[in-house]
């Protein structure tokens, strides 16, 4: 009875600690942001009392090879190696106007040509081709380059536990249908860059999209970014996918390491190794492996 | 038999068109203010991911053969422009277009190859061309 005592009064001492000490203001700003987002998103799942219950009768038709339209802006109004739409924080503007001076001065590099994924909100902007997968309880939207799959769980769970969760190349989706609207929340993202000549984000990026077919040829994605490190205020833009009607066209599989001979530069920048120079990875040796190097014996 | 083939090469020829290379790398080696044109003959169409490269062997003013390498986009890029991989085969006749290098290395970024039926390849809609240098019908 006595250590069940001490017990109780210890975790009383831990929930008031938990309490009442302040924690970190960048935790807070996160957690404003965070809630934000979360908020955005469940106001609109609110408004649509709970989104639509989805049959395999209800889902629209998106099949069909699409892709982005625009090249590769993140706000489709705005080019590349532009001012930004984005509304940046100082840390990020300074970064953003040293991208864009050594752009000019002839250094640019992209964590691309590692051959690692794009990531996302970054991934919204790809080129390439695309294709919807949509099912009742989750939508799988796949991306050519790199192979990569978005899974947007649409059958109710909630995100990741916070203590399970951590930074993935295309974050956590959960979404639900507004009829023929499907709304998604996307959190737990690595950080990046929108596109070459474009801001950088941070890994507390968070994105409410609302994607809907517009035409029978268009699929528009409205997508509102909230980021507490990166931007100021929410960023909202509208990207479009367009249907690809090239005949006999397939998304196969999109391997970056089969013909990737880009290195980095001393100063930084992006250069190529050729056919006939030393280090060159020659695509055609597929039994040894990309450079035709053999294990040693 | 040795193939003979001639190069042109020409600094700063106007208007011929630009691509891009929105894969997975910057575009900030290619020298995108100038533009080379090189006739030649297909060593190797390499037709992959993240981009394509077409290799011809061309022939320099000193009379030596050198290969020169042309990046392009990966093959789902170059399939909707009607840039097929049996288009370009090795031994192949043809005059390229593109950006070169800022080092000097014998490579560039692939803007048109023009085939020996006069019919021009690019990913640049504006610069194809049907055999005997036909404008195509919009898809």
């Amino acid at each position: 009875m006595h250590a069940l005592t001490l017990r109780t009064a210890a975790v009383v001492v831990i929930v008031t600690i938990a309490t009442f000490v302040p924690r970190t203001a960048a935790a807070q700003e996160y957690e404003k942001w965070y809630k934000q987002s979360q908020q955005q998103f469940n106001d609109l799942k609110q408004k649509a009392r709970g989104g639509t219950r989805m049959t395999w009768d209800k889902l629209p038709d998106w099949t069909g090879i699409w892709t982005h339209d625009g090249g590769t802006r993140f706000d489709p109004k705005i080019p590349n190696y532009q001012p930004t739409s984005a509304k940046l924080t100082p840390e990020y503007q300074t970064k953003f106007d040293k991208k864009l001076a050594d752009q000019k001065q002839g250094i640019e590099w992209d964590h691309l040509s590692y051959c690692l994924p794009a990531g996302f909100p970054r991934w919204i902007t790809e080129p390439f081709l695309r294709e919807f997968v949509v099912r009742p309880e989750e939508v799988w939207w796949i991306n050519e380059q790199q192979s990569e799959v978005r899974r947007i769980y649409t059958d109710g769970r909630g995100h990741v536990p916070e203590d399970e969760a951590y930074s993935t190349w295309t974050g956590d989706s959960i979404g639900f249908w507004d009829g023929d609207t499907l709304v998604v929340h996307t959190i737990n993202n690595k950080e990046g860059q929108y596109n070459r000549g474009q801001p950088d984000y941070s890994d507390k990026v968070s994105t409410v999209e609302k994607i809907r077919k517009v035409s029978t040829d268009a699929i528009e994605d409205d997508i509102t970014v909230y980021d507490p490190l990166s931007l100021v205020e929410p960023w909202h833009v509208v990207n479009r996918y367009v249907r690809v009607k090239t005949p006999n066209l397939r998304i196969n599989m999109w391997s970056c390491e089969e013909n990737n001979n880009v290195v980095k530069t001393q100063d930084g920048s992006t250069q190529f190794i050729l056919k006939g120079e030393a280090g060159y990875k020659d695509p055609s040796s597929v039994i040894t492996g990309p450079g035709g190097t053999q294990a040693p014996k | 038999m040795k193939t003979v083939v001639v190069a042109l090469v020409s600094a700063a020829i106007a208007g011929i068109g630009t691509v891009g290379v929105s894969a997975h790398h910057s575009a900030i080696a290619y020298d995108r203010t100038a533009d080379i044109e090189l006739m030649g003959t297909v060593r190797e169409f390499q037709y992959t991911n993240p981009h394509s490269w077409l290799y011809i062997q061309v022939v320099d003013k000193a009379g030596q053969t050198v290969d020169w390498g042309f990046e392009a986009e990966g093959p789902s890029t170059l399939l909707r422009a009607g840039i097929k991989v049996s288009l370009l085969k090795p031994g192949e006749h043809v005059t390229v277009k593109g950006h070169p290098l800022k080092d000097g290395r014998p490579a560039a970024l692939l803007v048109s190859v023009t085939k020996a039926d006069g019919s021009v390849l690019s990913t640049d809609a504006a610069l194809r061309r049907g055999p005997g240098g036909k404008l195509l019908e919009a898809p």
